[in-house]
């Protein structure tokens, strides 16, 4: 590993402890979201609030060497900001997705 | 003399991880600013070679930013490039066509963001 390399490794585990609080908060904002979308499906808010913290997901988690995170929130996303209505089953694929994000997330540690 | 970055973005650590690969990887001095407001100050006060401005940010978006830097004569030279998550087809066209010097996407990879930047910006020398 060159010696940028290294600095930039040891920096970023630093900068990960500091930032996986407001990583975490997105990735609740996103629970959130999908609760509200389970009970209502039309709730325009939840939709627009949960699409939010998936785009700001889909930026910052590859940064930190979580690229499979990037992905699934960039496909939660897209989802989200699709103009068609949600069904039930988009609602629970979008459940699925959050729980393969948390899971992606609690293997970094 | 290294170059000027200016980061606009308003998620720290996006910021912070963008500057530590600037600085670390290219030796840029980089300044950073949380808002499209505080962005177009910076920019007038320190006049960067380049800013790295992020698209969705409150109050002011980049486009928005970009848009107010363009039309101020001190800053209507600097190069700009705007970052944003990756977006749909119609979005990237949409950016492309603000007159920003490039759109470039996260997540980056720290290693290599100093290198894609000044390819974008044909700085050859960087």
């Amino acid at each position: 590993m060159s010696d940028a390399a290294a600095i930039i490794a040891a920096r970023l585990a630093e900068l990960w402890r500091t930032s996986r609080p407001s990583i975490l908060e997105r990735v609740a904002a996103l629970h959130a979201a999908h609760d509200a979308l389970f009970r209502n499906p039309e709730d325009a808010e939840a939709r627009s609030q949960g699409r939010e913290a998936a785009h700001k997901l889909s930026g910052v988690l590859g940064v930190f060497g979580l690229p499979q995170g990037s992905e699934l929130a960039f496909t939660m996303e897209s989802l989200l900001m699709s103009g068609n209505p949600l069904t039930p089953e988009d609602v629970i694929w979008l459940g699925e997705q959050i729980e393969a994000l948390d899971a992606v997330i609690a293997l970094k540690g | 003399m290294p170059r000027r970055i200016l980061i606009i973005d308003d998620e720290d650590d996006i910021r912070e991880v963008a500057a530590l690969s600037l600085e670390t990887v290219a030796g840029w001095d980089v300044t950073m600013a949380g808002s499209g407001a505080a962005g177009i100050v910076k920019a007038l006060e320190q006049r960067p070679d380049a800013i790295l401005l992020d698209v969705m940010m409150p109050v002011m978006d980049g486009p928005t930013t970009f848009r107010e830097l363009h039309a101020l004569p001190e800053t209507t030279n600097i190069p700009v490039i705007l970052l944003t998550a990756k977006v749909q087809a119609a979005d990237q066209k949409r950016f492309s066509d603000l007159g920003v010097a490039a759109v470039m996407f996260k997540p980056f990879d720290p290693l290599t963001l100093a290198g894609e930047i000044a390819h974008a910006l044909g700085w050859t020398d960087d």
